[in-house]
């Protein structure tokens, strides 16, 4: 087996992590983006001893949200100063796509179709059609602020406070560039399976469904297909949880990331407890939980080959904080995975 | 009981297997029984070595992968624990052992009368549910059940609960039934997330009684296996856990951790006693740090 290894990116972003994108094409080329206005451009192709930056690219404010485009020298950015992004990662060009109202939470590329949506808190989408540039972004009203965004070849899933989850069609949003409207109604509008704010969401890679996280240490998993028996296999479960040191019940974390494996199907949330676990969304199982890491895991992504996880870990912020600092705390880890390491047991 | 025919081994027989203190599972011999733990305990994941015991492993992964090992894998909830030395049989804590011992016993029985119930055929002069005239209780013993299933019929009358459960089991240790832990990933649900409202008991976890279904839920057979109740009891969980592990569920966590699919009081006041590091239902912890004059963008005039 090969040797699987663990180990920390240097130098780390300055300050909390807030995502982290693999490329499309190249299995070692990620993006991290930052708090500290940056956007980190590493390479691990070289391994644990070299230094694996490339490149970092400053923005005006924050960077929430990293996602890549059409080929791997292409990214999107979402950012604190409201404003969606196209970075061009040769040459380090920022070309702001649109604006929205609010800082803006998310951004997904579907590449089937070339588009990218952005959700912002000011509780729209915006919808970019990058097959035409010169097009204006359309912005759709959505129920509730948006919280998490993900995408699978033929949805898009917004979950957003409230308990609101919306899931729209990627199909009927090339119409709607097509057609030139302005109108988009969801596919179909669901009520969140977890009681809490929801904190991630993230799709399968067949397509079939996507699962949700919570502040309040649950997991859900749900399938699109809307037929009974489809809907009847939903089910959520608990995790991220520590006993509390006084014995007194359990300190519960949020789940601030989740990420399928494009190649097995599984998936890893990543907690306030600092700790990520492998699970099998099929089986209902378990098959890991990594050793601990230093700090809260602020999120995961794994590469397109599945040969390794990416961890973005820093401080986690707690109710009722109100100075914070990811500064000197923040560190990406990469995890190479054993062949079978994120494999489902049922399939062994 | 002079019953062992029909491949159906006697209970020294089964009694005399050696068996996995992790996953409770017995085998034939002592050999396959290491080999056992050596392929699903002490097996590093990192590089597939089989080591001979959990400090073998933990050792191992310290120096060769610079990791540190937090639990034994595929083991029960509560048999995670590295501070056990197991090789084989050999460094199984006694009260291990005797619930084990408890559990087998209790096991074959039931087995044996869930094949005579199948059969159809009961032995002379044993009603359906003998244990209930086996058990004798001494005065003072009817006194405490009683006040017991008075203050127990107090706490769920204060809770909004229906008595349905407690009469129908009709059973000397009712809340048995209702205390088996519950597992999460393992319950579908529907629209109504988690269906814990105290007024609407959610369905029992289905007991210990695969083969009769119609029969009773049995008393604790404390008196009548001469072991001791707390045994019987652990007995129970564990009988639950190795359940749940072989319907290919896996508890995510410590079984007191995992009252979801149980009884909807418990899982309430679980639920109060967790304490979750961020509980805002609006704001999340992101639009909090955006709010920080650290993090704040303040847009520039005419943009």
């Amino acid at each position: 087996m090969a040797p699987a290894t663990q180990y920390e990116l240097s130098p780390p972003p300055g300050d909390a992590v807030s995502s982290i994108a693999f490329a499309p094409d190249s299995g070692t080329k990620l993006l991290v983006s930052s708090w500290d206005n940056k956007v980190y451009h590493y390479d691990i192709t070289n391994g644990p001893e070299a230094s694996s930056l490339v490149n970092t690219y400053e923005h005006r404010a924050p960077v929430l949200d990293v996602c890549f485009g059409a080929d791997d020298n292409e990214a999107f950015t979402a950012g604190m100063d409201w404003t969606v992004n196209r970075l061009n990662l040769e040459t380090g060009e920022l070309t702001p796509l649109s604006k929205h109202t609010a800082p803006v939470r998310r951004v997904v590329y579907s590449k089937s179709h070339g588009i990218l949506v952005s959700a912002s808190w000011d509780s729209t989408l915006n919808l970019h059609n990058l097959n035409d540039p010169s097009s204006t972004p359309i912005t759709i009203a959505l129920p509730g602020k948006p919280q998490a965004l993900a995408g699978s070849p033929s949805k898009i899933v917004v979950a957003m406070t409230g308990r609101i989850i919306n899931i729209y069609d990627v199909d009927s949003i090339a119409e709607l560039f097509r057609t030139g409207g302005t109108e988009l109604k969801p596919w179909q509008q669901r009520e969140s399976s977890l009681r809490y704010l929801t904190r991630s969401v993230s799709c399968m890679p067949n397509d079939a469904g996507y699962a949700t996280s919570s502040i309040e240490g649950r997991v859900a998993v749900e399938w699109f297909e809307d037929t009974a028996e489809s809907q009847a296999r939903k089910y959520a479960f608990k995790c991220h949880r520590q006993a509390a040191p006084d014995g007194d019940g359990d300190i519960v974390y949020p789940v601030n990331a989740l990420a399928f494996h494009s190649v097995h199907g599984t998936f890893a949330s990543g907690g306030g407890d600092g700790t990520v676990a492998l699970w099998d969304a099929e089986a209902k199982r378990r098959l890991k939980q990594y050793q601990k890491f230093p700090n809260n895991v602020a999120a995961l992504a794994f590469s397109n080959d599945g040969k390794y996880l990416a961890v973005g870990v820093c401080p986690g912020f707690e109710t009722g904080q109100n100075d914070y600092s990811g500064a000197g705390q923040t560190s990406v880890f990469i995890r190479e995975l054993g062949e079978n390491e994120a494999k489902g047991k049922g399939t062994k | 009981m002079g019953k062992k025919k029909r491949g159906h081994p006697d209970v020294e027989e089964i009694l005399s297997r050696p068996w996995c203190y992790y996953c409770e599972r017995d085998f034939e011999d002592l050999k396959l029984l290491i080999s056992h733990q050596k392929a699903k305990h002490f097996k590093c994941d990192r590089c597939g070595r089989r080591l001979n015991t959990a400090g073998g492993l933990s050792v191992h992964l310290n120096q060769v992968h610079k990791e540190t090992l937090s639990q034994v894998e595929n083991a029960l909830p509560n048999r995670q624990g590295l501070e056990v030395e197991i090789f084989g049989m050999e460094g199984i804590p006694q009260e291990v052992l005797e619930q084990h011992r408890n559990r087998i016993i209790q096991n074959f029985y039931q087995a044996q009368e869930d094949r005579r119930i199948a059969t159809g055929n009961p032995p002379p002069g044993q009603s359906k549910n003998p244990r209930k005239k086996i058990k004798i209780e001494t005065a003072e013993e009817l006194l405490k059940r009683f006040a017991e299933y008075r203050a127990q019929r107090k706490a769920v009358l204060a809770s909004g609960g229906s008595m349905d459960g407690v009469v129908q089991t009709g059973t000397a240790f009712p809340q048995q039934t209702f205390n088996q832990p519950g597992f999460p990933g393992q319950q579908p649900h529907g629209q109504a997330a988690y269906g814990f409202s105290a007024d609407s008991l959610p369905a029992r976890p289905s007991s210990g009684l695969v083969g009769a279904p119609g029969l009773p839920q049995r008393p604790t057979q404390a008196g009548f296996w001469g072991s001791s109740a707390q045994a019987t009891a652990s007995g129970d969980e564990i009988d639950q856990l190795i359940r749940m592990a072989e319907a290919g569920v896996k508890p995510q966590k410590r079984p007191e951790e995992g009252e979801e699919a149980g009884d909807g009081k418990g899982k309430k006041d679980k639920d109060k006693k967790g304490r979750m590091v961020y509980d805002d239902a609006e704001f999340s912890p992101e639009e909090k740090m955006a709010a920080l004059p650290r993090y704040a963008y303040i847009p520039p005039v005419g943009t």
